[in-house]
């Protein structure tokens, strides 16, 4: 039986779909210095996988969580008395959810040529920089004064910079965009995400007072049989 | 099952962005802000000592009705009982106030009388109509006279009435005694006129210019009133001095006469020196009325005066009242937007907009250097919103803000003001209203909104705050004045509940403020074990673990004071101690760090150099 268990752990991790894993995990490094051509492969030819993407977001999760907890205080303001761990999850991957779905409403309508997954996944893949350069720059934090903070400020910033420009890129290559059409869609999804958002607020006010209501009606109601 | 984990985020997430802020507790008397301006219990820095009502401090003198004011000098305490156009005078012995007059009226001497167009037997009084502040200076003779020339002339001589009618006027003139025998005091009026040349000038300017001028009126109200006393020789509450007792000390009186629009300056025995009024000066309009509240007098015998209805600043006066400038006014920024919006505006539409005009002052305090500490109420929320309120200002000479605001948070008052307390008019800013400066260069503010004292040190740091809104102990209705009696007393006067009540400091208030008077002369070693001290008493005190922090960061600990500054998160102190700390770690490993290098270069060298090595001998 455990025999049997540690060949099968043994065979997942030599046999060909780990190594397929591993391979398009490492397309991701390739991807983030070659946004073009990276992004094109990634879809039309295959070279990356789901597991992969799942792998870089829950990275990305992870280092924004890291960020909060293991930069130095002079360089981040985390109070963890107030940090609710769900809220900081829901807070990345809702806005990722939104953005994916978005962005698909509105290039099906836009003659894109991307599909809802393959839209998640080359997001996925370009959130690459943010852990390259997030997760040394924690380290970097616990090793610098006040004035030398700026470098971290600016890595960072460089890094969503850089992410930003990779999902445009993308954005182009899956739908095959031209470059105004590609910024025109992307802006415009985020512009999706903010209605997106509206409706849901809306929805659950709603929800809320229609509770409300029954509510009071059966108080209402109880109090006058009771 | 996975839909409605989802939702559950969902709904979280909203949730979560609507709720903010805890209700603070108020289990608490004092309290301290800590670096996420959260409020931190503290033990009590000041306990009531006393409360005093109008009758505690001596027969006759009833209850106060809307004092305004309180000078402390020494150990005399004047109120302004605003309402009751008096001014009571108090000794604080013993721990218990001793009344020693109750002043309703000064005199005028003869010639003084001249100058100010009245000519009304020997005598004129001058009574009080909502005297508004009282500030009293130490001058002896001798400097008066420097200072002030001849001003007595001739000396007041009480008829014969006066005498009968207030057997406690005796005593006045008893007073008098010494000015009279200085040898000039019976000069003849040429003399004395050219002396005080400037002032008869001013008075006449302004009686030829405005002719219904108030304070010749006010003189002459007085006067007649001194007359109908005469004359129906009855003695009428309220246009006498009471004096139960005979002080002898070398104070000047100035006296804020709001509604007579002059602020009287008179001796220890209440012989009018000066009066400062209507000030001349082409920003003022025509049908302008001076109303002074509050005001200070300088070293250099300048009056500073913060007048209802005028915005800029504080109006200075010379010695003899002559009005020469404005000083200290805020600035007014106006962003583009408001300028354009203000253009499209139609008259109308300006006339009901907020007008940009700089805020005004409701205070005036002097301190020990002769800086002046300002106080305003009215701070908009913008202004909260971006910490650039300052409702409390220390103006030098050039009437610059020179307060340090190097805390946490800027000297505001309390920093939750919303939602706090629940009741509609308790929410807001602090309204500052009075502050009281101490030795070692921190100051009290006084909030009259919530009733609360607010201490903050020469760096802007909030030592602690205590006080509410209510009718316990402790607690203020509507808070006027501050003052203290000594370093360790202080004296706080509620307009609405006409009480004074007196602070004592605990235990901890004296060790936070010994830690910071040897800090502020240098004796960082002592201040830091008082502020050990200070953490015996409350552990959650931010600025004692600071001064811990720098006295370890100056003896060389600096992983002690790292973890120190850590605490408090004072980024700034914390990231000096680590740069030391990381110089320490480095010099010392500096053989491990240099192997490690040494090892990141060449250990891929090597491995490169096998593998060729092992290929070309495979390839041979």
């Amino acid at each position: 039986m455990i025999n049997k268990l540690i060949s099968g752990v043994i065979g997942f991790f030599t046999g060909k779909g780990f190594k397929n894993y591993l391979k398009s995990l490492k397309y991701s490094l390739y991807l983030i210095f070659h946004p073009f051509d990276g992004s094109w492969d990634l879809i039309h030819e295959k070279r990356g996988t789901y597991a992969a993407a799942h792998t870089i977001v829950i990275l990305t999760l992870l280092t924004t969580i890291w960020d909060m907890r293991f930069t130095n205080f002079m360089l981040n303001g985390t109070r963890w008395s107030k940090v609710n761990i769900i809220m900081q999850i829901a807070s990345f991957l809702v806005p990722l959810g939104i953005w994916v779905l978005a962005n698909w409403c509105l290039t099906t309508l836009m003659d894109g040529k991307g599909r809802f997954k393959e839209i998640y996944m080359a997001t996925a893949y370009c959130l690459t920089p943010y852990v390259l350069i997030g997760i040394p720059m924690i380290f970097v934090s616990n090793v610098v004064t006040m004035e030398e903070g700026v470098f971290y400020t600016y890595f960072n910033i460089f890094a969503l910079i850089w992410a930003g420009f990779l999902i445009l890129c993308a954005m182009m290559m899956i739908h095959d965009y031209s470059l105004m059409k590609g910024l025109g869609s992307t802006l415009l999804s985020i512009a999706g995400m903010a209605i997106i958002m509206f409706i849901i607020l809306l929805f659950f006010s709603l929800i809320s007072d229609a509770v409300g209501y029954f509510l009071s009606i059966y108080k209402e109601i109880s109090l006058r049989i009771g | 099952m996975k839909k409605r984990i989802f939702t559950i985020l969902l709904l979280l997430c909203v949730i979560g962005s609507t709720v903010q802020g805890a209700k603070a507790d108020s289990d608490w008397y004092t309290y301290t802000y800590n670096f996420w301006g959260d409020e931190t219990a503290s033990p009590d820095a000041y306990y009531v000592s006393n409360i005093f009502y109008g009758p505690n401090f001596g027969e006759g003198v009833g209850t106060l009705n809307d004092p305004e004011s309180m000078f402390v000098i020494d150990d005399l305490i004047y109120i302004c009982d605003s309402k009751n156009n008096r001014i009571i005078e108090l000794q604080y012995v013993d721990d218990v106030f001793k009344l020693i007059r109750i002043i309703r009226t000064v005199q005028v001497s003869v010639d003084k009388a001249d100058q100010m167009k009245v000519d009304k037997g020997d005598q004129v009084v001058l009574d009080f109509k909502h005297p508004y502040d009282i500030f009293v200076k130490k001058i002896d003779d001798e400097t008066r006279k420097k200072v002030y020339g001849e001003y007595l002339g001739e000396l007041y001589v009480p008829t014969s009435e006066d005498l009968e009618k207030a057997p406690e006027e005796e005593t006045t003139e008893d007073g008098e005694t010494p000015d009279g025998e200085t040898p000039d005091g019976e000069t003849p009026d040429g003399e004395e006129q050219s002396a005080s040349a400037d002032n008869a000038e001013d008075a006449e300017m302004t009686t030829t210019e405005a002719p219904d001028a108030e304070p010749v009126e006010g003189a002459e109200d007085g006067s007649e009133d001194g007359a109908e006393d005469g004359n129906d020789s009855e003695p009428v509450d309220g246009v006498q001095n009471d004096v139960r007792e005979k002080l002898n000390r070398d104070y000047d009186l100035f006296i804020a006469d709001y509604d007579n629009h002059r602020i009287i300056h008179c001796d220890y025995n209440l012989n009018v020196i000066g009066v400062v009024h209507n000030p001349v000066d082409e920003t003022l309009k025509g049908e302008y009325i001076f109303l002074p509240s509050k005001f200070v007098v300088d070293d250099a015998y300048r009056y500073y005066v913060q007048a209802t209805n005028i915005n800029s600043g504080l109006m200075e006066f010379t010695k003899d009242g002559t009005f020469t400038q404005y000083i200290g006014a805020s600035p007014v920024t106006v962003t583009l937007i408001q300028r354009l919006w203000r253009r499209i505006q139609t008259k109308e539409q300006k006339k009901r907009t907020k007008q940009y005009v700089p805020t005004e002052y409701n205070n005036v305090t002097l301190d020990e250097k002769g800086f002046l500490y300002v106080t305003t109420d009215s701070i908009s929320d913008d202004d909260l919103n971006k910490g650039m309120a300052k409702p409390i200002r220390k103006l030098n000479s050039m009437g610059d803000d020179i307060l340090v605001r190097n805390g946490n948070s800027n000297p505001i008052g309390d920093l939750k003001y919303y939602g706090v307390i629940g009741q509609k008019d308790m929410e807001g800013a602090s309204a500052f209203v009075d502050v009281v400066t101490f030795e070692n260069q921190t100051y009290c503010c006084l909030d009259k909104k919530r009733g609360r004292l607010f201490f903050y040190d020469f760096q802007g740091n909030m030592l602690y705050a205590f006080g509410n809104a209510g009718m316990n102990a402790g607690c203020f209705s509507k808070p006027s004045a501050i003052g203290k009696l000594d370093e360790e007393t202080l004296l706080v006067l509620d307009r609405k509940l006409g009480t004074i009540t007196i602070f004592k400091m605990s235990r901890f208030g004296q060790l936070v403020n010994e830690a910071i008077g040897l800090y502020r002369i240098g004796k960082y070693d002592e201040s830091a074990d008082v502020w050990q001290e200070v953490l015996k008493y409350n552990g959650n005190y931010d600025l004692a673990y600071v001064g811990v922090g720098r006295s370890l960061l100056r003896k060389g600990e600096y992983k002690e004071a790292m973890n120190k500054f850590e605490v408090v998160r004072d980024r700034t102190n914390y990231s000096k101690a680590f740069k030391y700390y990381r110089e320490q770690v480095v010099e010392k490993n500096i053989v491990w760090f240099l192997a490690v290098l040494i090892a990141l270069i060449v250990i891929p060298k090597i491995i490169r150099w096998i593998l060729r090595i092992r290929k070309e001998i495979q390839e041979a």
